[in-house]
């Protein structure tokens, strides 16, 4: 329990942990103290004045120290001579505040007065208009009527661009600085400020491009007023007009709680709905502009099947008894073994319930994957939920005590909500270290960061094990430590080659120290984590473990994978090797790689394909799947992969249906559906449950052929295989199914998601003036699933062992795949505004390598490995180590999935003439 | 009574000294001989508490106890800075001025000193953009210093290092604040900073730092050299010293003085000053300490300038500019310039100063313009008392004093000049 400081509130009494500003004590006892640059998630800044209200404390008698108190006993207060600003005084003991009376009110009039002055009033114009903190407190606090004359009102040029994406109004900014702070402290792209003086100052973006944040859309909400709208929603609808829809973004793991605000079956914005858990009340610009592929033009929007060599459309029933046929028909010849599928982690979980349902029962075939067969996939990540971080980890509230280790991730670009949270920790007295193979935006608040050489990944882990492990006392300690010996063994007569990893052991064994004594630890990390070998989550697990914090109270790892559900697909077992809750399986399958092998050999018959696009992950894939006696595809777009397919099943988007994903701190959260489907499309699991149902019926049975004591047998065995018909009315009974039957769920139901609503205690209506225009959230704050090593008494080390690259003579430099936020990928199809910050196709190299090679910006390099070669743009930055070669992932054109081997990959330079 | 003599100049010893502003001049007068003084045989506690003990008040306006602001510094926390307010942009106030330009070694010596006593190895003199001969100038006077051992790395081969580097404003009267000030000398736009922390702790670059006016600084030297009871020798028991007041409008003789703390406004003004210029005008009121003090009238001539004694009447000593009108001067035209300076120079900050300033300045120019309206005096009567106290730094409270101030006094000279509209 905090100290607790005890005041009154025009009479009331109320008890506050010590520390608490006057306006956020008032909030409590339910007096609202107006406010406008006030923010709960930024430091005071007391530059409106409009909080002023009256401060009295108590009396203390200089001699004895002691308060002073009157003939009744009392405390005598002794008043403070000026108002004060409540937003920036701390409550003290004994403290008296008045928020109501003449004196306050003629001072709050006079504030809200002079902001009216230079405001133009141009209401009924205004975006803001309706959720506006400067119209509601005006009503409530303001002037009935201006003393100020009309004309001598400030005037600029009305709206300016301030970048793509968002348009300031310098007449309309009341000028509370909110925007500048949120850019300086919480998103740490100081590129917005002001310029000038007096009437005359206004805000600026200071950076080239405009406004280069990737959060530049929360500045829209945290705005008191309009003037900062975001380009995307400028004139599209009146606020009170729009139904939102709580929803759950669906571009990254992070899984921000958001709202599709909806008119006329549209959706006009997409608005954060506050989780303090998971993205408190942001959202990155992906996630808030990148909506419009649910009502793209170029959506699938009736299912087509190959007619004559061509894609013809169909009914359903037409399309879906010729899948039903086909796969019968092969799983009645060659058996399941022959069909593969994939189910990409866009998907729903109870989607991919459904999907490896479908395969390992319908099917009888264990070849099921959720990534694309490229050689840029991640490998299958058991880490992140075996040693997750512990349920009930709420990042917003860490701070002091917390050490946040960022080890080959790229928050900014991979998740970058949890760059903010990152941040946040970091504000609140906690350390970030960050040890990556190349320079990322948090290194400038890390306590230590550290570069590694790209391929020592597994030695730099070692050398953060090796002290650790010394340190852990021989008795009983150890025999709790399962693989303990194992981990001893394999860093026996370990030493760092600090040449090879580029970072002294010294500094290495002051971060273990770090790490050792922090109070909590939480691990991120990232594609280049992924790609750098199984020792490296493996690591990473051991980490926590040797720490005590496996399973601890706010630690343990959080795995940045691609793809909004991608911990869903693992959780449920949508991969070749494990079923539902990680579990081991008899006889593996198929991944998705060796299924496009077996095709391109014959062996692979079918392949049924729903969310994933493995031509447009690697057009290589065309030829292995065009030997496939059955393509079937199930997608929002023709992707390229749709184009080669039997038949095309359409689906309906996430603002489309409803259903649940699980995020990458494993909190399942819930999505709505925001609107009407106006195409005939189905949701994914309705598509799978119509097969199954029709794989079992007797039509196909009949229709199989052969003779009639064999289809008995089918029958029968097909029977036993299906537990029953599917009966699905709706996602909630399939997630019913799912907790049933996956350890891991139990007890997760769209009841339990839709979970405790309230935050922060507000009332209604002041989130606008406090924490601006992001919702309430009433829509359920999801639930987090305890990670495997939480409920288990012994903790196991993973197996581990160094790994030193060998180098190649031939081939000096390292190629490195990186992920960028926006990218070619399809969930940013029509979302326009964001095309200029699209990742380039160009090889990022470093400018002292860039001189070596004798290349200038712009010029054209082959880049070349074991496996082949790509000839692109050079682009210099020293986001590029000296060595190093980044080239992005999900971009088109690049010719990067042909290159790479794995993860950073040794390959050859040449200029090319 | 006959004026009070000053025995010898604290501050503007070039009145007393003929080339002081040369270095051998200076050197030949003793000069430089308290640094090493200080920084070979003295502790910084010790200079801190002779500071102390002489009872030297901050010049720059609000006259805080120099010595105790020094000892707030934290000792742990380094680097520290020491910051010259050399901002002087005060209407009215051009005491700063004569020093930098006319006796700069002494308050060069006296930052050396300074800096040595708060731990500082690194000051610097934020100098009003305007004073472009004078920034040059003490950067020469810098150089000359550096050249002869006086400024620089381990001087007197104390061990203790002093770098001092000119800074120019862009400006703004608001830099003259001192956390705006220093938010400038960061290079950002100047503002004033929310405080707490104070500077003493958190202050340039976030790192303990004091900030000190001009004047401030150059009495330290002739503290350390004559003791504190020399120096409570002038001046009253809480206000000693003496005080460059800068006097003009209309007095015979406008310019500056070294006056001993204590005399009254009628002394300065009769009998430094000369008394008024015109003997067919007698005085209206005056402006005692800067634009931003509260007026006085005739019935104040006998108030003593120390701070309290002015504190006490409604006013402040502040950066001791004098203002001395005569009754040729309408007062709506007097209150509508100082509005029109707080106006322009208002940061724009924080809401009750960036718009009241603009509103007071409208309401003032109408009324000059002869398009008051009725009600028009209670209405800047208003709009001020919304204003005062509420603003987020002082200088949106001073656009108030003339405010206030010409409603007090002249209320009926303003009702006639909008009366004589209707
Ligand atoms: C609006 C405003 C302007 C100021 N201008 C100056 C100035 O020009 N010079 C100065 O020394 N102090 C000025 N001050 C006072 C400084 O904030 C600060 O109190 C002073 O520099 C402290 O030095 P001292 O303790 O030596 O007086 C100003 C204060 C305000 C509020
Ligand atoms: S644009 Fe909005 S958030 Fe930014 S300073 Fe102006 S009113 Fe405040
Ligand atoms: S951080 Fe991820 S989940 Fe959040 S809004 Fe951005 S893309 Fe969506
Ligand atoms: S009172 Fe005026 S000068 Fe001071 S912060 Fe406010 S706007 Fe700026
Ligand atoms: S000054 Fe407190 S809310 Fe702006």
């Amino acid at each position: 329990m905090p100290d607790m400081v005890t005041l009154t509130i025009d009479g009331q009494t109320v008890s506050v942990p010590k520390g608490t500003l006057v306006v956020e004590a008032a909030r409590q006892v339910e007096n609202l103290i107006p406010v406008f640059c006030y923010h709960p998630k930024m430091a005071p800044v007391g530059m409106c004045r409009m909080c002023v209200v009256k401060v009295g404390t108590p009396k203390m008698d200089p001699a004895t120290r002691q308060p002073v108190v009157d003939a009744d006993g009392k405390s005598v207060i002794a008043m403070m001579p000026r108002l004060q600003t409540a937003c920036t005084t701390p409550v003290s003991e004994g403290m008296v505040v008045v928020t109501q009376d003449s004196e306050v009110e003629h001072a709050q009039r006079g504030v809200l007065e002079a902001l009216l002055t230079s405001h133009p009033l141009d209401c009924p114009v205004c975006d803001k208009g309706g959720e506006c903190p400067l119209q509601n407190l005006t009503m409530g606090w303001g002037p009935g009527k201006t003393r100020f004359d009309y004309n001598d009102k400030v005037h600029f040029e009305k709206p300016v661009p301030l970048g793509d994406l968002i348009y300031l109004d310098r007449e309309r900014c009341i000028l509370c600085a909110r925007c500048v702070r949120f850019q300086d402290e919480i998103a740490g792209d100081p590129v917005l400020g002001f310029y000038n003086r007096g009437r005359a100052w206004h805000i600026i973006s200071q950076s080239d491009p405009e406004f280069d944040s990737k959060f530049s859309g929360n500045t829209t909400d945290i705005c008191p007023v309009g003037a900062l709208t975001s380009a995307d929603f400028r004139f599209k609808a009146r606020v009170w007009e729009l139904q939102p829809i709580p929803t759950v973004c669906n571009h990254c793991s992070v899984g921000c709680n958001m709202t599709f605000d909806t008119r006329s079956n549209d959706i006009k914005r997409v608005m954060p709905r506050e989780n303090d858990a998971v993205n408190e009340i942001w959202l990155c610009d992906r996630g808030r502009f990148g909506h419009h592929f649910n009502t793209s033009k170029q959506r699938l929007t009736t299912p087509l099947v190959r007619k004559a060599g061509k894609l013809q459309e169909a009914t359903w029933e037409e399309a879906l008894s010729i899948v039903a046929q086909q796969l019968d028909g092969i799983r009645s010849t060659t058996g399941g073994k022959a069909i593969g599928g994939l189910a990409g982690t866009s998907l729903a979980n109870e989607d991919l319930y459904a999907f490896q349902r479908f395969f390992r029962e319908t099917l009888g075939s264990a070849n099921i994957d959720h990534r694309s067969g490229s050689a840029l996939d991640l490998p299958l990540d058991d880490a992140g939920a075996q040693y997750g971080i512990r349920s009930g980890t709420d990042l917003s509230t860490l701070g002091k005590g917390t050490v946040v280790l960022v080890f080959g991730a790229d928050p900014e670009e991979e998740a970058p909500v949890h760059l903010l949270r990152i941040r946040g920790i970091n504000t609140r007295g906690g350390s970030v270290i960050t040890l990556n193979g190349r320079p990322t935006k948090l290194d400038s608040i890390a306590k230590h960061a550290l570069r590694y050489k790209y391929g020592s990944e597994s030695a730099i882990l070692a050398a953060l094990l090796k002290p650790l492990l010394d340190s852990t006392p021989a008795d009983g300690k150890r025999a709790t430590l399962r693989g303990f010996n194992d981990l001893v063994a394999a860093l026996k007569g370990f030493n760092l080659d600090e040449q090879a990893s580029g970072i002294s052991a010294d500094k290495l064994n002051t971060v273990a120290e770090l790490i050792n004594s922090a109070e909590n630890l939480v691990i991120f990390y990232g594609r280049d984590a992924l790609t750098a070998g199984a020792s490296v989550p493996a690591g990473l697990a051991n980490l926590l473990v040797m720490t005590r914090k496996a399973g601890a109270t706010n630690s343990g790892l959080i795995s940045l994978l691609k793809g909004a559900n991608a911990r869903g697909a693992l959780d449920l077992g949508v991969r070749p090797d494990r079923g539902p809750n990680y579990a081991a399986l008899s006889n593996a399958g198929l991944d998705a790689k060796q299924m496009l092998s077996a095709a391109r050999e014959g062996k692979l018959k079918a392949l049924y394909v729903a969310g994933v696009d493995p031509v447009g992950d690697n057009p290589a894939a065309a030829e292995s799947l065009k030997k496939l006696g059955l393509l079937v595809v199930q997608e929002l777009f023709l992707t390229e992969t749709a184009k080669l397919a039997d038949v095309v099943l359409p689906v309906l988007s996430v603002a489309e249906r409803e259903g649940t994903y699980t995020n990458a701190e494993r909190r399942v959260q819930r999505f709505r559906q925001a609107i009407r489907p106006t195409i005939n499309a189905r949701p994914d699991w309705q598509i799978l449950q119509a097969l199954a149902n029709q794989l079992v019926s007797e039509a196909v049975l009949s229709a199989a052929g052969g003779d009639k004591s064999r289809k008995q047998t089918r029958r029968e065995e097909d029977k036993a295989r299906v537990r029953s018909e599917w009966t699905y009315a709706s996602p909630a009974e399939i997630l019913m199914d799912i907790q049933a039957n996956v350890a891991g769920y139990k007890g997760v139901s769209y009841a339990s998601l839709q979970g405790p609503t309230g935050q922060w205690g507000r009332q209604a209506n002041e989130n606008y003036y406090f924490d601006g225009t992001s919702y309430q959230n009433t829509g359920g704050l999801g639930v987090q699933l305890p990670a495997a090593v939480e409920t288990s008494s012994i903790q196991t080390l993973q197996p581990f062992s160094v790994s030193t690259p060998a180098s190649v003579a031939d081939r000096p430099w390292t190629l490195v795949g990186a992920t960028f936020l926006y990218d070619d990928g399809a969930l940013l199809t029509d979302t326009d505004l964001l095309n200029n910050r699209k990742a380039k196709a160009v090889v990022a190299l470093n400018p002292v390598d860039a001189d070596k090679l004798g290349v200038k910006n712009g010029e054209r390099v082959t880049v070349s490995s074991g496996r082949g070669s790509l000839s692109l743009p050079v682009h210099r930055t020293k986001l590029a180590p000296e060595g190093v070669v980044v080239v992005p992932v999900g971009v088109n054109n690049v010719g990067l999935v042909s290159v790479v081997e794995g993860g950073a990959t040794p390959v050859a330079i040449r200029r090319e003439a | 009574m006959p004026k009070t003599e000053i025995k010898e100049h604290i501050v503007m010893r070039n009145r007393d000294i003929e080339n002081i502003r040369d270095l051998d001049v200076y050197l030949a007068n003793g000069g430089y001989a308290m640094a090493k003084q200080a920084l070979t045989s003295m502790t910084p506690a010790a200079i801190i508490d002779e500071v102390k003990k002489s009872g030297l008040r901050g010049r720059g306006g609000a006259g805080f106890p120099t010595g105790v602001k020094w000892s707030f510094v934290p000792k742990e926390l380094n680097p520290k800075y020491l910051v010259v307010n050399a901002d002087e942009s005060e209407p009215g106030t051009f005491n700063n001025h004569e020093i930098i330009d006319e006796n700069p070694h002494q308050l060069l010596e006296g930052i050396v000193i300074s800096a040595f006593a708060i731990g500082a190895n690194v000051a610097y003199i934020y100098i009003r953009g305007e004073f472009a001969y004078g920034a040059r100038f003490l950067e020469q006077k810098i150089a000359e210093a550096r050249e002869r051992g006086l400024i620089g790395k381990n001087l007197f081969g104390s061990g203790y290092d002093v770098e001092i580097y000119v800074h120019r404003g862009a400006g703004a009267y608001i830099c003259g604040e001192e956390t705006a000030l220093l938010e400038s000398l960061e290079g950002k736009i100047g503002q004033p900073r929310l405080k707490p922390p104070f500077p003493a702790v958190a202050g340039l670059y976030a790192k303990p730092t004091v900030v000190n006016n001009v004047e401030t600084l150059t009495n330290v030297p002739r503290i350390i050299e004559k003791g504190a009871d020399w120096f409570r020798s002038f001046g009253t028991e809480k206000s000693p010293g003496t005080k460059a007041v800068s006097i003009s409008g209309h007095v015979k003789n406008p310019g500056n003085y070294e006056i001993p703390l204590g005399i009254t406004i009628r002394e300065f003004i009769f009998d430094w000053a000369g008394g008024m210029r015109d003997p067919n005008l007698p005085l209206k009121f005056i402006i005692p300490g800067g634009a931003s003090s509260n007026w006085l009238t005739e019935e104040h001539l006998d108030l003593p300038m120390t701070w309290d004694d002015m504190a006490a009447a409604g006013t402040m000593l502040g950066s001791g500019a004098m203002v001395v009108l005569d009754t040729s001067v309408p007062v709506v035209r007097a209150a509508l310039k100082v509005d029109e300076f707080f106006k322009h120079e208002s940061c724009g900050k924080c809401s009750p100063c960036r718009e009241g300033t603009h509103f007071l300045v409208k309401v003032w120019e109408r009324i000059d313009e002869g398009h008051g309206r009725v009600g028009d005096i209670e209405l800047l009567a208003d709009v001020g008392k919304q204003m005062l106290g509420k603003c987020f730094c002082p200088l949106g409270d001073s656009s108030v004093s003339a405010v206030n101030s010409a409603i007090k006094f002249f209320r009926p000279e303003l009702d006639a000049a909008i009366d004589a509209q209707h």
